[in-house]
C-alpha cells in the first residue's frame, strides 16, 4: 500500500519535473514587456499575434520550419519503404547493411553530420538552398521511418501473405492489398516521428543552411545570446502543442505502446 | 473426372526430408483427411498441393494437367489457415470476396456472390463488420466462405478447428461435411485430430515422420490398421509384446489364440493391439482366450465405462458403452477378461519402430 | 516461402535498387568521408582552406600546433570535458529512469499511451527550447535563486553554513546563490535532455519484462527490494548498460546546453568543432579534425551500446 502510494509520487515528481521549464517557458510568453520574466508581468497574449502574424521574421522562419520539416518527413518515408521492404522480404546481409548505413547520421552526434553535410553541399554549390535542408534532415531522420514501417512489416502475419495467394493474388497485387493496407499507420507514425523532430532540429540546419534562411529553432539558436524575448517562449509554446498533438495522435490511431517496443496488445 | 493426383512428391528442408516420396490420389468431391501427429509433414504435403511450397521432387496433376510448376495464385486453390488469416484491414464482405476483386469481377457480381456466399455460412448480417468483432466460429465460417468465393477446384483446409473451443469444434466438423458434401468438391484436411478426421472424412491419410503409413476409409483405418502406429494414434489400444506359436501369440506365459491364425513364422517377435471395446468380463459365451485379472481403477465418464485392469499379460483397459454390461466392478475385485480371437491385431516388431 | 518473391518486384524495379543504394551512400555516408578527407587540409588566411595531406590538424588536436617545442593538451582537455559531462549525465538519466520506466510500464496500456505522448513531446522538444527554459529557471535575476532568496531560504543556508560550502562548489556567489554558470547547471540540463530518450530506450526490455515472474519471487519471500536486486536488475542488465552507452554518445555532440550553461574554460569538443567550422577562427580542416575524433570515440561507444543492448533483448 505504502508502496504503491510511493510509486505514483515518484510517477507525479517525474512528470512535474520534466514538466518545469516547458511551464515556465510558457508562463514566461505571457510577458506583456520585451524581457522574459517569471511569473509573467501584466499577462498578455499580444506575443502570440506577433509570432504568428506582424513580426515577419518570426512568419518567414515557421513556414520554412514547416515546409521542411514536411517534406523531408515525405522524402524520409519514400527513401524507407524500399529499405525497410528489402529487410523484411529477403533479410539479406546487404539490405541489413544499407538500413544500418541509413541509420547512421541520427545515431551520431549531429553536429558532426551537420559539419559532414556542410561540405557536402558546399562542394554541390547547394549550401544554403532550402532542398539541400529538406534533404539534409531526410537523410538525418531517415531511422525513424525505417524503424516503425519495420515494426509494420513485422507486425504482418505471413499466413496472409498465403492466404491472398490461394485467393489468386498475384504478389504485386498482394503488395497493393495486403501488405500495404496493414503498414499505413506505421508509414504515418515514422511520417510524423520524422516531422517533428525536423521541426525541433536546428544544429544540422544551422550548418546546412549557411544563415541564407531560417528555421524557428534557428532564429532562436542565432538570438540566443542576445537574451530572450516572450515572442520566443510563444514558439516554444506551438511546437510543444504541434508535438502534443501529432503523439496524441499517433497514439489514437496507432499502436504507440506497440511501435515503441512492448509486446502486441492480446486482444 | 477432376481429382487431384500426387507422383513421387517429396520435400527436403536442407538435409532433412520433411516429406517423404509420396503418391496419392483425391477423387472427385471426396474429403481426405491428412492425419499425424505434429510435424509429421502434413502441413507441408498441403502446402505443396496449395502452391505456396515447391515440391523438392514429383509431379502434382489436376485432371490430365501438370500444375506441378504453377504458382498458388494461378492454382487458386481455396484455402482455409488455421489462424484464418483473414485480413483485419478489410470487412467480413470485402473479405469474402476479395479474390473476385482481385481478378477483376464486375462490383456487382462479386457483392451477389458474396451474399450468396455469406448466407451459405450463415452470416448474412455480418457482411459490414470488422474481423475483430467476430468470434472464433463466425471467423472460421468468414475463412470457409473466403476461400470458396473463386470457385476452387480443390479446397484446402490446414488444421481448421485448432483455433476452436472443445465444444464448437464438434459441430463445426458436422457443418463443414454438410457444406462439404452439399458442394460436392474436392477437399484435403489436415488434422492432428483423429475424431475430427473420422468425423468429417471419406478417406483418412495417416501420416508419420513424413511417410504416408495407411490411406483407407474411416472404419478401414479402425478396424484394419497396418501397424502398431496407425493402432495407436487412432482410437485407443492395449499393446503387449509376444512371440508367435502355432497361429497364436504368447505373452509371458499366456498364449492368445487368434483366428484366422497371425500370418508369421513360428518364433517371430511382435506386437500385439486389442482395442478397449473388443475383449468381454466375465462372458461364458465369448470366444477367445480367457485371462485372470483384478480391477484396479474404473471410470466412468456417462456413456461409456473404462476398467482398467491388472491381468497376466500386463496392465488392460476394457470399455463398456452404456449398458452393455450391467454388472458393478470395484477395485480390487477378481474377474475373467476373454480376448475374442478376431480382436487381435499382430504386428510385425519393426513396424512399431514408427513411435 | 514468401509469396512476394523479392526477385519479381525487383524485375519490375530494376533501377530502384541501384538508385537506393546512391542515395544512401551520397547522404549518409559520404558526409563523414569528406569531413574525414577535409581533415587532413590545411586553412589558408582569407577563411578559407585547401586539400591538403599532412596529419597537423591531429597535432594540433592531441599535443598542440607548436609541438615538439611545446606541449599542450587544450584540446584534449576539451575531449575529456565532453567526455565528462555525458557520463555523468547518461549515468544521471538512466539511473532516474529506470524506477519510472519501471513503475510506467506496470500501469495500463492507455495509461502507458498517454505517458508516452508526454514522454515523446519532451523528447522530441528541440534543445534550445529546453535549454531556453533551464536558463530561465536558473539564471541569477529570475527564477530558482530568486526563489532561493525571497523564501528565504538562502539566509537559512548562510545561518547553517552550507552556504559556504556551496561557494566551494562555485553555487554560489557572495549574495545568493548561483548555478550560471556551473558543471551543476550543465550535467543537470543535459541529464534533463535524454531523459526521455532513456525512458524510450528502458521501455521495451521493461515492457516484456514477464511480471510473473516478479509475482513468482514474491510467493517465495522476497521483499520489494529483493525482487529488485535478484529478479528485475540482473534481467535488464545489458539493456540498461546499453542506454547508458547510446544517451553518452549522444550528449558527446550537445552544443546550446553547454555554450549556455558550462564555464568558459570547461567547454567541450562539440564547441570547439562549431567555433572552428562557424565560429569566430574558422579553420574548417581543424574543426573536421575534431570532428573526426569525436567521431571515432562516439563510434566505439556506440558499437559497444548497441552490443549491449542486443544481447539484452535477444
Amino acid at each position: 500500500m505504502i508502496l504503491r502510494v510511493l510509486s505514483r509520487l515518484f510517477l507525479a515528481l517525474s512528470a512535474i519535473m520534466v514538466a518545469l521549464p516547458i511551464i515556465v517557458v510558457c508562463g514566461a510568453a505571457l510577458n506583456s514587456g520585451r524581457t522574459m520574466f517569471f511569473p509573467p508581468k501584466d499577462p498578455t497574449f499580444a506575443r502570440f499575434h506577433e509570432f504568428f502574424v506582424t513580426e515577419t521574421v518570426w512568419v518567414k522562419a515557421l513556414s520554412n520550419s514547416i515546409l521542411i520539416a514536411f517534406a523531408s518527413a515525405a522524402l524520409a518515408v519514400l527513401i524507407a519503404w524500399p529499405l525497410a521492404y528489402w529487410l523484411w522480404s529477403r533479410g539479406s546481409r546487404a539490405s541489413a547493411i544499407l538500413a544500418g548505413l541509413g541509420s547512421m547520421p541520427f545515431a551520431l552526434p549531429p553536429i558532426v553530420f551537420g559539419v559532414g553535410l556542410s561540405f557536402l553541399w558546399t562542394f554541390l554549390g547547394a549550401l544554403g538552398a532550402i532542398w539541400a535542408g529538406v534533404v539534409s534532415h531526410a537523410a538525418l531522420f531517415l531511422a525513424l521511418p525505417i524503424v516503425t514501417i519495420s515494426i509494420g512489416l513485422q507486425s504482418i502475419d505471413r499466413a496472409h501473405l498465403d492466404a491472398a495467394a490461394t485467393m489468386g493474388a498475384t504478389p504485386a497485387v498482394t503488395f497493393r492489398t495486403v501488405i500495404l493496407p496493414q503498414t499505413i499507420p506505421y508509414t504515418v507514425s515514422g511520417f510524423f516521428f520524422a516531422l517533428v523532430l525536423s521541426f525541433n532540429e536546428f544544429i544540422v540546419m544551422f550548418f546546412v543552411s549557411a544563415s541564407s534562411y531560417s528555421t524557428v529553432t534557428l532564429q532562436i539558436f542565432n538570438s540566443l545570446r542576445n537574451g530572450y524575448t516572450p515572442t520566443m517562449a510563444v514558439a516554444a509554446i506551438t511546437f510543444i502543442a504541434v508535438s502534443l498533438a501529432v503523439f496524441s495522435a499517433v497514439a489514437r490511431w496507432g499502436d504507440l505502446p506497440r511501435l515503441m517496443g512492448a509486446e502486441p496488445a492480446k486482444t | 473426372m477432376i481429382g487431384l493426383s500426387l507422383k513421387g512428391i517429396h520435400k527436403d528442408f536442407g538435409s532433412v526430408r520433411a516429406v517423404e516420396t509420396t503418391d496419392l490420389d483425391f477423387a472427385e468431391g471426396e474429403l481426405t483427411a491428412l492425419l499425424g501427429p505434429s510435424g509429421c509433414g502434413k502441413t507441408t504435403l498441403l502446402r505443396m498441393i496449395a502452391g505456396l511450397e515447391d515440391p523438392s521432387g514429383g509431379a502434382i496433376r489436376l485432371g490430365e494437367r501438370d500444375i506441378t510448376a504453377l504458382p498458388a495464385h494461378k492454382r487458386r486453390f481455396g484455402m482455409v489457415f488455421q489462424s484464418f488469416a483473414l485480413f483485419p484491414h478489410l470487412s467480413v464482405r470485402e473479405n469474402v470476396v476479395y479474390s473476385l476483386v482481385i481478378s477483376g469481377t464486375s462490383k456487382q457480381d462479386a457483392m451477389d456472390t458474396g451474399e450468396r456466399l455469406l448466407d451459405l455460412v450463415q452470416l448474412k448480417e455480418f457482411g459490414d463488420r470488422r474481423i475483430g468483432e467476430l468470434s472464433g466460429g463466425q471467423r472460421q465460417r468468414v475463412a470457409i466462405a473466403r476461400a470458396l468465393a473463386q470457385e476452387p477446384d480443390v479446397f484446402l483446409l490446414d488444421e481448421p478447428m485448432s483455433a476452436l473451443d472443445a465444444k464448437l469444434r464438434e459441430d463445426m466438423q458436422v457443418e463443414l461435411r454438410l457444406l462439404q458434401q452439399r458442394l460436392g468438391i474436392t477437399t484435403i484436411v489436415v488434422t492432428h485430430d483423429q475424431r475430427e478426421a473420422m468425423t468429417m472424412a471419406d478417406k483418412i491419410v495417416v501420416m508419420s515422420r513424413g511417410k504416408v503409413e495407411q490411406v483407407g476409409p474411416p472404419q478401414d483405418i479402425y478396424h484394419r490398421p497396418a501397424n502398431a502406429f496407425v493402432a495407436d494414434f487412432i482410437g485407443k489400444a492395449n499393446f503387449y509384446d509376444g512371440v508367435v506359436e502355432k497361429g497364436g501369440v504368447r505373452v509371458a506365459d499366456t498364449v492368445l489364440t487368434r483366428d484366422p491364425p497371425a500370418g508369421f513364422i513360428n518364433g517371430s517377435d511382435v506386437r500385439i493391439a486389442c482395442r478397449p471395446e473388443t475383449p468381454y468380463l466375465d462372458s461364458n459365451d465369448a470366444n477367445g482366450t480367457r485371462i485372470k485379472a483384478k480391477v484396479t481403477f474404473v471410470r466412468d465418464v456417462g456413456p461409456a465405462r473404462d476398467i482398467h485392469l491388472e491381468t497376466e499379460i500386463g496392465p488392460m483397459i476394457v470399455e463398456y458403452a452404456r449398458g452393455e454390461n450391467q454388472r458393478d466392478y470395484v477395485v480390487g475385485q477378481e474377474t475373467i477378461v476373454t480376448l475374442p480371437t478376431d480382436g487381435l491385431h499382430v504386428f510385425a516388431k519393426p513396424g512399431w519402430a514408427a513411435e | 516461402m514468401s509469396v512476394t518473391s523479392p526477385a519479381e518486384t525487383a524485375a519490375r524495379t530494376p533501377f530502384l535498387k541501384p538508385l537506393i543504394w546512391a542515395l544512401i551512400l551520397f547522404l549518409c555516408v559520404t558526409p563523414f568521408l569528406l569531413i574525414f578527407a577535409v581533415s587532413f587540409g590545411h586553412k589558408i588566411e582569407g577563411a578559407s582552406w585547401e586539400w591538403g595531406f599532412s596529419f597537423a590538424n591531429y597535432q594540433r588536436v592531441f599535443v598542440g600546433a607548436s609541438w615538439p617545442d611545446e606541449i599542450t593538451f587544450l584540446y584534449l582537455q576539451k575531449l575529456y570535458y565532453s567526455l565528462y559531462y555525458a557520463v555523468i549525465a547518461s549515468v544521471l538519466a538512466v539511473l532516474t529512469a529506470f524506477p519510472f520506466t519501471y513503475l510506467m510500464t506496470g500501469l495500463s496500456r492507455r495509461a502507458q499511451s498517454a505517458w508516452l505522448v508526454f514522454i515523446l513531446a519532451s523528447l522530441s522538444l528541440s534543445e534550445v527550447f529546453i535549454v531556453m527554459g533551464w536558463d530561465v529557471l536558473l539564471s541569477n535575476r529570475s527564477g530558482l535563486p530568486m526563489v532561493f532568496k525571497e523564501t528565504g531560504l538562502t539566509a537559512w543556508l548562510k545561518e547553517v553554513g552550507w552556504f559556504d560550502t556551496l561557494r566551494e562548489w562555485g553555487l554560489a556567489n557572495p549574495r545568493n546563490v548561483k548555478f550560471k554558470t556551473s558543471v551543476f547547471a550543465t550535467v543537470l540540463t543535459m541529464a534533463y535532455l535524454v531523459w526521455p530518450y532513456a525512458v524510450i530506450l528502458l521501455y521495451p526490455p521493461l515492457s516484456r519484462l514477464d511480471r510473473s515472474m516478479v509475482e513468482a519471487a514474491q510467493t517465495m519471500g522476497a521483499g520489494p527490494g529483493t525482487v529488485m536486486r535478484t529478479v528485475i536488475l540482473p534481467s535488464v542488465r545489458l539493456p540498461l548498460a546499453g542506454a547508458i552507452l547510446l544517451l553518452f554518445v549522444f550528449l558527446l555532440g550537445v552544443y546550446v546546453a553547454v555554450t549556455v550553461f558550462a564555464e568558459p574554460a570547461k567547454q567541450t569538443m562539440a564547441v570547439s568543432v562549431y567555433e572552428a567550422v562557424r565560429g569566430n577562427t574558422l579553420n574548417a580542416p581543424f574543426g573536421a579534425a575534431q570532428a573526426v575524433v569525436l567521431l571515432i570515440t562516439a563510434g566505439i561507444f556506440l558499437v559497444l551500446g548497441q552490443w549491449l543492448s542486443r544481447r539484452g533483448t535477444s
